[in-house]
């Protein structure tokens, strides 16, 4: 019996080492294993052995079913494996990717975005105010003379009922301040329209962000430090910049803000990115005048507001040499700032 | 205005000053340097000192010239206006001079028609100088040969000078205000305020002031003088900043001007019909101008006029009858103060612009009027000879001069933020020529913009720098404002835009009337588009209502430019008016789609063209739950759907899609169809939950149920949609359409039937439901089906 259990084991593992897929596995294991297979039939022999050697063949009959089976387990797995590999063995993964459409967002949105995470970690809020303005907020309030020449019609796009087109954001600092009363501390990007013909450098409508403080103790110096860590954040910690002393009609003392530009291959040079200045008392009187109230008394208290071009910001930033391929949407030239 | 550096040598000594220096002081200064023009090396002055013809060019000459090295230099040139002495600029070879246009073009020695020619000497034009010129630049025969061009000509800085300061709208004036900031004293007198000429109170018929626009005017009678060239050194400095020299008496005014900032004019006395009278012309008054041009005026103009007619625009410009000519012998020097918005509006109106009308626009200073005409007339004698009458003429008065201005030191430190110590303060305002005295500050009277004690904090801020202040910040917290809460609604759906394959667009807001009929209305029923009163032309009269008809343009761009799989979005504002004339401001989103849903690849050969469920999908992915498109009838686009959420009557309709017209979207090459949606942004804001709540997650399994059912082809999905959303079952989880079948051949079904098959899950919450329940449940809502559309199950 002993005997007959080595040949079946034998012949067993002879077997399955001849294996060569799923069906030749499947019938080798019922020649053997199956309920009419050679070890079934061994194992019903049992009953006839004698009862002083059942135990030892017993224990060979365990240890050759143990035997077969393990082989069995081990040349299914190999079995699996190979066909695993062979699914996936014609798949050239140097293919180029199975497309999904690709966006993004225009430089501008990225430029404006850029800005406005710095100013809100500084503690400025968002404003908004209409774009089709009166003439008392984009020009009588910001202290501009009557004759100024902003106020041409060659310059200013009006409306028949007299309204205009505001050529700057900071009429937003007066639709502000008419609202709320000090501290006021807000930001306001939005579009501006000047009636210039479009070419590389003008368009008709630009973009700008616009900024106030108004409380009872700012200064000039605070201008300079939040202007400063503004343009560090944006264009690096070590840019260089200057503050140069100008003229606008609602801001006194008046600064132009330049910064230092470096292009390879040609001298750097100073670009002017952004205006600024104290408050001129003369607009917080107007807007006292308006309200009714002396929450904007000149006398108590004091204002930086600052202006810079987004789309001059977004040129800055990624050397765009025309204004117009920002109003174009030209997909080849809007997928570049995907970032 | 151009600034030359030798004229304001005559005033302060900079000459240890680099050109980089003196940029950067005016800078500072508050005075844009707009460029910087001077003379390249190796520009020299040569003395002619022969010329022959050339042997082979009928129109060249062969000169030898000294070019102050010792040795004669040959130069082949082809002017004629010179005459052997003459003293010319010369470009040697290594010269580098502008050619225009950006380039520039180095000499060097070579041959002209077989002839060696070793430099090129230069004509005004040539060298910046001027804008034409004829022939050689003849220079003053003092110069000495051999001096570098640069010396004669030093640099000339074209500065943009802010509106708030007209005093420095002058040699002088920029003079002044350098010598106060680089703390340097001036070489001469520092304005013109005072005069030992005597007045005498014009007589009504010598001169008669008729309006309050001129409130003050003088004038000197020169006799006997003799209109000629001018001498070499005032044509020279003329010249230097671009102006052109013309006899001695409009030379001296011009160049009076650019040394004081002071407009003058001379008539001719002899042409003059009686005294002068300064009044407004009469409506329909027109008048030849020294521009050789007539202009019809208005009674809002002033005129300079004579007993019989006028013979200037007041600060503007004079006449051409009244002007000085050759034969002119006696004059009337006018020096006088024009208010300063009269002159603009005439000014602007007429669109005529000269160097005075500039000035009088900003404010000149009227104390120095009769200083300057005092100077003027020692020139005049001087360069023309003649004898001048004794007094000058006045009429009216000069005024006062700016009123004192009183400065609290601590205001200013308060403003500036910084401690700037009193004597720092006094300091900076006594250097720009204010005095203080009592508690106030003297204002110099050739400052006019300085009124208020912010405006002296101005000059204290702009003086000390901002380099010498410290940085602070004085951040206070802010509260999310509305304005705050839409930026960043905006900003996580263009984010997911363009995750789903869109690009931004950012359109132009102004567009043309035709351009109208591409907008969807989206949220302006009743309303009409906003024209502007004065447009640069007519492709951009409107302002947008939607934003559609931008995108369809940058769709027809791309197209054009081959890229015809578009996905597109742009955020923004749109206009109207109410029917009373009110203008509306909306904040809108607007998708396109077109061309292909992916690109063609290995992967996809044949790609499926975009569809309107591609657009719907795309809507699903940026708005709340339960998104709905309702059909309407609206004749701008097919297929065109009120974009709703919610449904029944508490549906909020928060937009428009559909497809463009396909007639319209070729008009635009546009072969594809091309998908279209509009959202109002605010509408779609107002349907995003504000608050997320957890809800419990099923414990129990669900069963379900497939039904397939026959419908009449025209019946919508959304109608069965919304049965099942309106079916009242406690069962009832979802209907899901699997499936839509339709056989335009007929052979499977009825070519006006369509089939819907709806997988429908029921499902209870507290228990797994028994096959018997659901098959009850089923049963009613077969019915039910059945009974509203009259469908045939399959």
């Amino acid at each position: 019996m002993l005997a007959q259990l080595d040949t079946i084991q034998t012949e067993a593992l002879a077997a399955i080492a001849g294996i060569t897929d799923e069906a030749s596995l499947e019938e080798v294991r019922i020649a053997f294993l199956g309920k009419k297979g050679s070890l079934t039939a061994a194992a019903a022999g049992m009953r006839d052995v004698p009862a002083d050697q059942k135990k030892d063949v017993g224990q060979k009959l365990n240890e050759v079913r143990e035997a077969i089976t393990s082989a069995l387990e081990t040349t299914s797995a190999d079995l699996t494996a190979k066909k695993d590999a062979a699914a996936f063995a014609s798949i050239d993964p140097t293919l180029p990717s199975r497309p999904l459409p690709k966006g993004g967002l225009h430089p501008l949105s990225l430029v404006l975005d850029e800005a406005v995470k710095v100013l809100r970690r500084m503690g400025f809020a968002l404003a908004e105010g209409p774009e089709i303005e009166t003439e008392w907020h984009c020009f009588d309030a910001l202290n501009t003379p009557a004759d100024h020449p902003a106020r041409n019609e060659s310059d200013t796009f009006y409306f028949e009922n007299g309204k205009l087109l505001r050529t700057h954001t900071s009429s937003v600092q007066i639709r502000t301040m008419e609202k709320e009363v000090p501290p006021v501390r807000i930001i306001a990007p939005g579009s501006a329209f000047r009636r210039d013909e479009i070419d590389a450098t003008h368009l008709s409508a630009f973009h700008q962000l616009e900024g106030l403080y108004v409380d009872q103790r700012v200064t000039l110096a605070d201008l300079k430090g939040t202007l400063e860590y503004f343009f560090r954040e944006i264009f690096g910690s070590k840019t260089e910049f200057r503050f140069r002393p100008h003229f606008f009609p609602f801001t006194e003392p008046s600064f132009e803000v330049d910064i230092k530009l470096h292009a390879a291959g040609r001298p750097s040079k100073w670009i002017e990115i952004a205006g600024c200045g104290m408050v001129d008392p003369a607009v917080f009187s107007e807007v006292g005048r308006k309200r009714g109230d002396a929450a904007y008394d000149p006398d108590k208290v004091t204002g930086f507001a600052f202006g810079m071009g987004l789309d001059r910001l977004a040129m800055i930033m990624y050397g765009i040499p025309d204004l117009r391929l920002l109003i174009e949407n030209d997909v080849r030239f809007l997928q570049q700032f995907r970032g | 205005m151009n600034v030359s550096l030798q004229w304001l040598g005559d005033h302060v000594d900079f000459s240890e000053y680099s050109i980089p220096q003196l940029d950067e002081l005016l800078t500072f200064a508050g005075i844009e340097v707009e460029g910087i023009e001077s003379l390249p090396d190796h520009l020299v002055v040569a003395q002619i000192l022969s010329s022959e013809k050339h042997p082979d060019a009928e129109k060249l000459s062969v000169c030898q010239v000294d070019d102050g090295s010792g040795k004669p230099r040959q130069i082949v040139c082809g002017a004629k206006n010179y005459q052997v002495g003459d003293k010319v600029p010369l470009a040697l070879p290594g010269c580098v001079l502008d050619a225009g246009e950006g380039k520039t073009f180095e000499i060097k020695e070579g041959k002209l028609r077989g002839v060696d020619s070793l430099g090129m000497m230069c004509s005004a034009k040539e060298l910046g100088l001027a804008a034409d010129a004829d022939g050689l630049l003849i220079l003053s025969p003092d110069l000495k040969a051999g001096t570098p061009m640069a010396e004669v000509y030093p640099a000339v800085f074209e500065l943009e000078i802010t509106p708030n300061r007209p005093d420095c709208l002058s040699h002088l004036g920029v003079a002044r205000e350098l010598a106060a900031l680089a703390k340097k004293p001036l070489k001469g007198r520092a304005h013109f305020g005072e005069t030992n000429t005597p007045t005498r109170a014009a007589k009504a018929d010598e001169v008669r002031l008729e309006s309050e626009v001129c409130p003050y005017y003088t004038a000197r009678i020169i006799r006997g003088v003799k209109v000629s060239e001018s001498p070499a050194w005032l044509k020279q400095k003329l010249t230097s900043i671009g102006l052109r020299p013309i006899n001695n008496l409009v030379d001296i005014t011009n160049y009076v001007l650019m040394e004081t900032g002071q407009p003058l004019h001379v008539f001719d006395l002899a042409k003059l019909e009686g005294g002068i009278v300064v009044r407004q012309a009469a409506d329909g008054e027109t008048f030849l101008a020294l521009d050789e041009k007539e202009y019809a005026l208005l009674a809002e103009d002033l005129v300079i006029a004579d007993a019989k007619k006028a013979v200037a625009i007041g600060g503007v410009m004079g006449g051409e009858d009244s002007g000085v000519t050759e034969t002119t012998t006696d004059v009337l020097l006018e020096a006088a103060y024009f208010n300063p918005q009269a002159v603009r509006r005439t000014g602007r109106r007429l669109g005529l612009h000269s160097d005075s009308s500039y000035r009088f626009e900003r404010g000149v200073d009227p104390l120095q009027v009769a200083g300057v005409s005092e100077f003027a007339t020692k020139l005049i004698l001087d360069l023309a000879g003649g004898k001048a009458d004794a007094e000058l003429l006045v009429a009216g008065g000069a005024g006062e001069g700016p009123k004192p201005v009183a400065l609290d030191n601590d205001y200013c430190r308060r403003i500036i933020g910084a401690e700037i110590p009193d004597a720092t303060i006094d300091g900076i305002l006594a250097s720009l020529g204010l005095e203080k005295t009592g508690g106030a500050w003297k204002i110099p009277s050739f400052r006019l913009d300085l009124v208020r004690p912010i405006d002296l904090v101005e000059e204290v801020a702009r003086v000390h720098g901002l380099d010498g202040i410290p940085a602070t910040t004085m951040a206070t917290f802010s509260p999310a404002s509305k304005a705050d809460e839409a930026y960043d609604f905006l900003r996580s759906l263009q984010g997911r835009l363009a995750s789903l394959g869109f690009h931004e667009a950012r359109n132009l807001k102004l567009i043309s009337g035709a351009q109208l009929a591409d907008d969807l209305a989206t949220s302006h029923r009743g309303m009409s588009p906003v024209r502007l009163k004065n447009p640069l032309n007519d492709e951009q009269d409107y302002l947008r209502p939607g934003i559609v008809p931008g995108l369809l343009a940058s769709a027809s761009r791309n197209v054009r430019f081959g890229t015809s799989d578009l996905r597109l979005f742009e955020a923004g504002r749109v206009f109207v008016a109410s029917p009373k004339g009110e203008e509306i401001e909306h904040e809108h989103l607007a998708l396109l789609m077109t061309g292909a849903r992916i690109h063609r690849s290995w992967a996809d050969s044949k790609p499926k063209a975009i569809d309107l469920h591609d657009l719907r999908a795309a809507l699903e992915a940026i708005c709340p739950e339960g998104l709905n498109f309702v059909p309407v009838s609206d004749g701008k686009l097919l297929c065109a759907c009120s974009v709703e959420i919610g449904s029944g009557k508490k549906a909020v309709k928060i937009g428009m899609a559909g497809i463009v017209p396909p007639a319209r979207a070729r008009e635009l090459d546009l072969d594809a169809p091309v998908f279209v949606a509009e959202l109002n942004l605010k509408k779609l804001m107002s349907v995003v939950k504000a608050e997320i709540r957890f809800a419990d997650l099923p414990k129990f399994p669900g069963s379900s149920r497939d039904v397939a059912m026959l419908v009449p082809g025209d019946l919508a999905a959304g109608e069965v949609a919304a049965f099942f959303e309106a079916y009242d079952e406690p069962l009832l989880i979802s209907a899901e359409l699997f499936d839509v079948f339709t056989d335009p051949t007929g052979a499977k079904l009825a070519p006006d039937k369509k089939s819907l098959a709806y997988s429908i899950l029921y499902r209870a919450p507290e228990k797994t439901l028994e096959a018997g329940e659901v098959e009850a449940a089923h049963g009613k809502l077969l019915d039910s089906l059945k009974r509203t559309f009259n469908v045939e199950f399959r």
